[in-house]
């Protein structure tokens, strides 16, 4: 080369002086990445130290956390609480054929000395009708009245204001309630029992029921975090006020000696109405005691109860003798209540093989999603695309006040075609306006003709932040043609009335995805149903009995595995006629018959029919223009069953038997004259469930202790019953939202940046100069 | 051998052969300066750019109060569907009037998403300025409430609401708390209002922390709210 035969004279110089020149260089590199690195991860770490929550004491929980039935109080942090110790607790199970009927009944303590406000939380199975409720709170016994909401409330603050115990229990969600307890005295004893009914669970042949018995975080081993707060004001960090607390908590943890402490006693009297083959409770160590052929009775193995799975037992019938279809029947009040169910045939080819499927995805990104929700449904959507298959077809569609339909027509889920969707889906901004009716237009009618075999199905993925429902469900009842729509709440707050209503129409299903975490499971269950549908079109007619109400109304699509129940209320008390379940199965219909004289007698379809009639209510509220008159008839519904609902609660009064003034309190713990139908007999008194060694008693007890020392610690207790109120409601309390904007951030980054350039340079153009002479005299010298 | 004019005669070949096809500054420059300046360009680049940023934040929160004030002139003079530009998704919904500073701003329905970009929002879950409650007003620090810090106890704020209602509040105190620990109830007796923004005004990063002005409405603005007052009347009431 021209280069080398030129310069042979002296090339070790030029090589050295490279070196040099490329050292430096890397180096200003180097110091350059460690900058934006350090200043990157500062700006990262500064995010994280904000968001995060302060560790907390590990007895801080909140109502939407409870597991299993809880009382909770206010603590000294506003906005959590702290659940009472819980000292006993007796469940019965009554299962009859077809019906469930639990009652559980838990004592707990107020370990302050104070008065307090408590509020008992308890989730229930999905559909279970809530229609007992009975307290027993130090000396006092109440029962509670279904009452009209509004009226219910009334009851209870005057109650409360003049010092009286009182309980109110309203429906918060279809499947949670609280119950507010007034004016628990320092130290008092509070028993709670209440009794709902519920369906049994069919699946597959198999007949199951589930109790929940998570119970609420305290329990769970986590290690316990010491960190330290800085008080923002001073810069000062306090003292931990229990610097051992570790050490108390501890072995409440162990689940097996916890048991000891708060004994749980479970109960199941199974009347299965068929020759029962297995028996299984897959979590739980049981004694099960034949009783007949039909009947077993089913209890907890003492001691030991695992705290963090549900209690679930499931039967099946001896081999051959499963049964596919079943009609029980009620008769009250002059009328007939009917509860039927149908396995559907397992289609041989089904098993195995799904049907195609064609989606649309409809996303929102108006600006209301801004923010977390946009980053859900992003992310919810990408997986959803992600699960496609490649026989699939699929569209997406993005609105705000302008719409965009990212493939022109459906497109097989080819690996390219997914990812091309998702690098969409992914690059999507939340901003402007919300006009959701000319997407769902574009979802519902512009997408071509349904293939054969295959299955229509658009996911709407929205806040739900819109003004014009009616339109929006008039558009789905009349466009849907064979398409299902699923919605999925994305957000804090999102419309869920819109979009249970829209699914209800599109005869699909509404998810909920709340957080971020929750994406996962949440679209995982979507997915199961998205995947296997089994049964469509299913309709339920009678032949010769006159009923109105047969509910659900319209019946939902059938899942694997899943049965047709319904329920139905006949006029007058007559068992004649027949009853028809049509249905079809991909293409094939399907149809069978039933005699309602052959229908054997069931206990509590009434109060299952009940509840079903206020959830199709609810369902239809859509269509009905008066809301008032739609509160109304499920009022009515409501109280004719005792039920609580969203428009009637159960109110506590007083029915204590007057006790004799000469005979004193002894203690809260001692029951007084129990009045007659109350079993509360199983929650007094420490009644372990085995013999303990004297000495492991003691020290269970002395934990016992401290750990109710430890919550009266924590808790937020009142002089009087009135201001115990006041805290009660301070809990109640409104979430304030993000109000510093990232601008002045940014501005002083930039700047720093600028001035970062402005230095790099200067010193860059300085060093060139300085080499070049450095450079030359190095030359200079080996020459 | 020295002789410099030969060596710069090299150096100068050099460069050509490593940088052929340049021309001008670029031309004096080697590979790995090129790359050093490159990248000094790139931060200046991207220090232009999130002041270009932070910038347009600021002034699309300034320029679209004038948008919205319009929006709610026009509102108060019975016009339906007044959205302040087409595509915006929120709705113009009240004016907050800080009589002593003499600052107001057009307030927004629902706090979530963007709209707290443009304007105070009043949270979705509390009541209506002046309904039996509490409503919470929040807005950011830096622009729409930057004068939250001024408000001293005894202020009137006017609140003129969208369906022509003069309301009048008195501050009260104000207090320091966390985002999820504000221990506001919005059912809390009497008819109150609590302006939020976030805490400490002067800092740069989103915190935890927010402040919070509690202010309650005027009695002869509403006499039915005296009663609903009872024990917090001791507060220091001015005649005007």
């Amino acid at each position: 080369m021209l280069l080398d035969t030129e310069n042979a004279a002296k090339p070790q110089s030029r090589v050295n002086t490279r070196h040099i020149e490329y050292l430096l260089v890397a180096l200003l590199a180097a110091v350059t990445l460690v900058l934006l690195f350090a200043m990157g991860f500062f700006a990262h770490a500064a995010a994280e130290t904000t968001e995060g929550k302060p560790q907390q004491f590990a007895g801080y929980v909140h109502p939407n956390d409870m597991g299993t039935g809880a009382l909770l109080f206010p603590s000294r942090e506003p906005g959590s609480f702290v659940e009472a110790p819980r000292l006993a607790t007796d469940v019965v199970i009554d299962v009859n054929g077809p019906v469930i009927r639990t009652r559980v009944t838990q004592r707990f303590q107020n370990p302050s000395k104070g008065w307090v406000e408590g509020t008992y939380v308890f989730p229930l199975p999905e559909n279970s009708a809530v229609d007992t409720l009975r307290m027993q709170i130090g000396e006092r016994f109440i029962e509670g009245e279904i009452k009209a909401r509004e009226e219910a409330r009334k009851v209870y603050e005057e109650a409360k204001a003049e010092g009286k115990k009182t309980a109110l229990l309203e429906q918060q969600r279809p499947n949670i309630f609280t119950n507010q307890v007034a004016n628990i005295g320092p130290g008092e004893t509070i028993v709670v029992q209440i009794e709902y009914q519920s369906g049994v669970h069919q699946s597959g042949g198999e007949f199951s029921l589930r109790f929940p018995m998570v119970v609420a975080p305290r329990y769970n081993p986590d290690p316990i975090v010491q960190t330290v707060d800085l008080d923002p004001t001073s810069g000062y960090a306090v003292n931990d006020p229990a610097p051992d607390r570790d050490k108390i908590t501890a072995p409440v943890l162990d689940p097996a000696r916890n048991a000891k402490i708060n004994p749980v006693t479970l109960t199941v009297n199974l009347n299965a109405g068929f020759p029962l083959g297995s028996v299984i409770s897959p979590f739980h160590d049981t004694d099960i005691q034949t009783i007949n052929d039909t009947a077993r009775k089913i209890s907890l193995t003492g001691g030991s109860v695992p705290a963090d799975k549900d209690f679930e037992l499931s039967w099946s019938a001896v081999a051959g003798k499963t049964p596919n279809a079943g009609l029980f029947r009620e008769t009250q009040n002059g009328k007939t209540y009917l509860l039927g169910f149908v396995t559907p045939p397992a289609e041989d080819a089904a098993a195995g093989a799904y049907p195609k499927r064609e989606v649309v995805f409809v996303i929102d990104n108006s600006g209301s999603m801004a923010g977390k929700s946009i980053e859900q449904a992003r992310e919810s959507l990408a997986l959803a695309i992600s699960k496609l298959r490649p026989v699939d077809r699929f569209n997406v569609i993005r609105f705000d006040d302008t719409m965009e339909v990212h493939f022109p027509a459906l497109v097989a889920a080819a690996p390219d075609k997914r990812e091309d969707a998702i690098a969409f889906v992914r690059g999507l901004t939340a901003d402007g306006g919300t006009e959701m009716l000319p997407a769902l237009e574009a979802a519902l009618r512009t997408q071509g003709p349904v293939e054969p075999g295959a299955l229509r199905q658009v996911v709407f993925l929205t806040d739900g932040a819109i003004g014009n429902e009616a339109q929006l469900f008039a558009e789905i009842s009349k466009n849907r043609g064979d398409a299902r729509v699923f919605t999925v709440g994305i957000g804090s707050a999102p419309n869920t009335h819109f979009m249970t209503k829209a699914a209800e129409i599109g005869r699909g299903t509404f998810t909920l995805i709340g957080s971020e975490d929750q994406v996962a499971a949440r679209m995982g269950e979507l997915f199961d149903k998205l995947e296997n549908p089994v049964m469509t079109d299913i309709a339920a007619s009678f032949d010769g009995a006159n009923a109105e109400d047969i509910t659900p109304n319209p019946m939902p699509d059938l899942y694997r595995g899943e049965p047709v129940v319904l329920t139905a209320e006949l006029d007058g008390t007559s068992a004649a006629g027949k009853l028809q379940i049509t249905g079809k199965t991909g293409s094939q219909p399907w149809r069978i018959e039933m005699d309602i004289a052959k229908a054997s007698e069931g206990k509590g379809i009434a109060k299952l029919w009940a509840r079903r009639k206020i959830d199709d209510l609810e369902a239809n509220a859509y269509a009905v223009n008066d809301a008032a008159a739609l509160d109304k008839e499920i009022e009515t519904v409501a109280l004719a069953n005792h039920l609580v609902s969203r428009v009637t609660s159960l109110v506590a009064v007083d029915v204590t038997p007057s006790r004799p003034a000469s005979e004193p309190v002894v203690s809260t713990d001692m029951p007084l004259n129990l009045p007659d139908g109350w079993d509360f007999g199983k929650v007094f008194g420490e009644a372990p469930q085995e013999v303990i060694p004297e000495g492991q008693r003691k020290a269970a007890l002395e934990q016992s202790e401290q750990q109710a020392m430890l919550v009266a610690d924590s808790m937020a207790a009142a002089p009087t019953a009135r201001a115990a109120s006041m805290i009660a409601d301070a809990g109640k309390q409104v979430d304030l939202p993000q109000t510093a904007t990232l601008a002045d951030r940014h501005i002083l980054i930039g700047l720093m940046l600028l001035a970062f350039a402005v230095m790099a340079a200067t010193t860059f153009s300085l060093w060139r100069w300085q080499l070049r002479g450095l450079v030359s005299e190095a030359r200079d010298r080996v020459r | 051998m020295s002789d410099k004019p030969g060596n710069d005669a090299n150096l100068k070949q050099d460069q050509e052969q490593d940088k052929e096809g340049r021309a001008g500054f670029l031309a004096r420059l080697n590979a790995l300066e090129t790359v050093v300046l490159a990248g000094i360009l790139l931060i200046a680049l991207a220090g232009v750019m999130l002041v270009g940023k932070g910038f347009y934040m600021k002034a699309k929160a300034e320029v679209s109060q004038v948008l919205l004030k319009r929006s709610f002139a026009a509102q108060l003079a019975g016009e339906t569907d007044t959205r302040p530009w087409p595509w915006a998704d929120f709705t113009t919904e009240a004016e907050i009037t800080a009589l002593r500073i003499g600052e107001s701003a057009v307030v927004l329905s629902g706090a979530s998403g963007e709209a707290l970009a443009f304007g105070p929002a009043r949270l979705a879950n509390t009541p209506m300025p002046g309904e039996p409650g509490t409503s919470v007003i929040a807005a950011h620090r830096d622009t729409h409430f930057r004068w939250l810090k001024d408000v001293k106890p005894g202020d009137l704020l006017i609140v003129t609401r969208k369906d022509g209602t003069n309301l009048t509040f008195r501050a009260g105190t104000s207090r320091i708390a966390r985002w999820d620990e504000s221990g506001i109830n919005a059912d809390a007796p009497g008819r109150n209002l609590v302006l939020a923004t976030c805490w400490p005004f002067d800092a740069t990063e989103q915190g935890p922390l927010r402040y919070i002005v509690n202010a309650e409405l005027v009695a002869d603005a509403c006499p039915s709210t005296l009663a609903a007052r009872g024990g917090l009347a001791e507060l220091p009431v001015k005649s005007f």
